[in-house]
């Protein structure tokens, strides 16, 4: 029994993710699969291309999503608006982070406005969390 | 016009918060609130505010503009100040009731002449007050805008802004 539980909390740290999240992540995944017929699953590639490519974002200048939190996920990053500083992405840094799926979806859905001037698809949203989960 | 602020700044409630007023002579003090204990539910709406309005910025105290700045500031949460500020209904009624119950009532300090501010920065009394901080004291990095009034108000999120306690990086202190 201990061992099972030590091995959970484990692998539930690899993930990085907590149940309410990984649950979230399974309502992606069917809504993902419901938006695009050819769907087979997230992928981390995919996500970091979302994550470091360049977009016209909501203020009409190029915006990414290292603009604000870099390249590097374990380290701190800076609101390029206020100048803020902005604590590390990366569940294995800081691991806070994708442990609320309420902070999930609110940043998420502000942040895919700010860079991409549109709500991210199921899709991207999987992807991009894949991709930060890893990392 | 000093008076004027700190006497609104005085009668306002904040958890734990520390307010200041000059008397006849202009010597500053502190005080600690006379306020009455909030209530839990209140209690929870101030985390809250600090909580939600803290992400991006220091979060302001609300005795600083009037309900309606207020009111217009969280109907427009989609575009705030060019980027998505938006979060659920129920924070959003939350935050701006918590808004509206400690907002300004001091019509001295706020009036825009029938415009409404959605900043601080922009009532006539705040640049007054500021009309002796030079352009290169609020561009440099360190300090990025006038927004950020934690750069150079050292007890700013505490809500005090006693001269004392003023440090401008790269300038030092203003007394
Ligand atoms: C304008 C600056 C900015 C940009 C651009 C930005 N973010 Fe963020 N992001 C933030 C801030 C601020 C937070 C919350 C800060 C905190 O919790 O410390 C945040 C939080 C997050 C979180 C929440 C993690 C958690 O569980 O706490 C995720 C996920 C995220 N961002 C992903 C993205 C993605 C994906 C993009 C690109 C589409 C992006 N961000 C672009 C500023 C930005
Ligand atoms: C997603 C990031 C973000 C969040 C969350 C946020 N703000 Fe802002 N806010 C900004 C930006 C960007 C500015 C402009 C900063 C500047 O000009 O330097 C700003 C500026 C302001 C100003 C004007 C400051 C001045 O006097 O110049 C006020 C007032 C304000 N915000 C109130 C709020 C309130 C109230 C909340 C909570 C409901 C909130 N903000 C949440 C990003 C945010
Ligand atoms: C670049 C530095 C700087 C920034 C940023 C700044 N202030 Fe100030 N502020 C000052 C200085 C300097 C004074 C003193 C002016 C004087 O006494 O001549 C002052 C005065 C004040 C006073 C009057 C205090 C008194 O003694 O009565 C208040 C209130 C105040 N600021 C609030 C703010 C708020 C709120 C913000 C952010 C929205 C802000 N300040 C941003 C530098 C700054």
């Amino acid at each position: 029994m201990k061992y099972l539980s030590v091995l959970l909390m484990l692998s539930m740290s690899l993930m990085g993710a907590s149940p309410e999240v990984e649950q979230y992540m399974k309502e992606l995944l069917s809504a993902a699969k419901a938006e695009n017929k050819s769907f087979t699953g997230f992928d981390a590639a995919r996500g970091k291309e979302i994550f470091i490519s360049t977009h016209i974002g909501k203020q009409g200048k190029p915006m990414s999503c290292t603009t604000c939190h870099t390249v590097n996920l374990g380290n701190s990053g800076k609101n390029s608006l206020t100048g803020k500083v902005i604590e590390p992405l990366s569940p294995r840094v800081n691991p806070q982070r994708l442990t609320r799926v309420k902070e999930v979806k609110k940043w998420l859905k502000r942040n895919f406005v700010d860079v991409y001037a549109r709500e991210g698809t199921a899709q991207e949203k999987g992807d991009v969390l894949t991709y930060i989960q890893k990392n | 016009m000093k008076k004027i602020w700190n006497i609104s700044l005085a009668v306002a409630l904040f958890v734990g918060g520390v307010y200041v007023y000059a008397d006849e002579d202009e010597r500053e003090h502190a005080r600690p609130m006379q306020s009455k204990p909030l209530s839990k539910q209140d209690q929870s709406a101030a985390a809250l505010y600090k909580k939600e309005c803290s992400a991006c910025h220091m979060a302001y105290q609300p005795e600083f503009l009037p309900k309606r700045s207020w009111d217009k500031t969280m109907k427009g949460l989609d575009n705030h100040f060019g980027t998505d500020a938006t979060m659920d209904l129920a924070d959003t009624s939350t935050v701006q009731n918590y808004l509206m119950t400690y907002a300004s009532k001091n019509e001295r300090i706020t009036d825009m002449k029938g415009a409404v501010a959605l900043r601080i920065s922009q009532t006539p009394h705040f640049v007054r007050e500021h009309r002796e901080v030079t352009k290169k004291m609020i561009t440099q990095p360190a300090v990025k805008s006038i927004a950020n009034c934690n750069a150079c108000h050292t007890k700013a999120e505490a809500g005090s802004y006693r001269e004392r306690e003023i440090n401008i990086p790269n300038h030092g202190r203003w007394e």
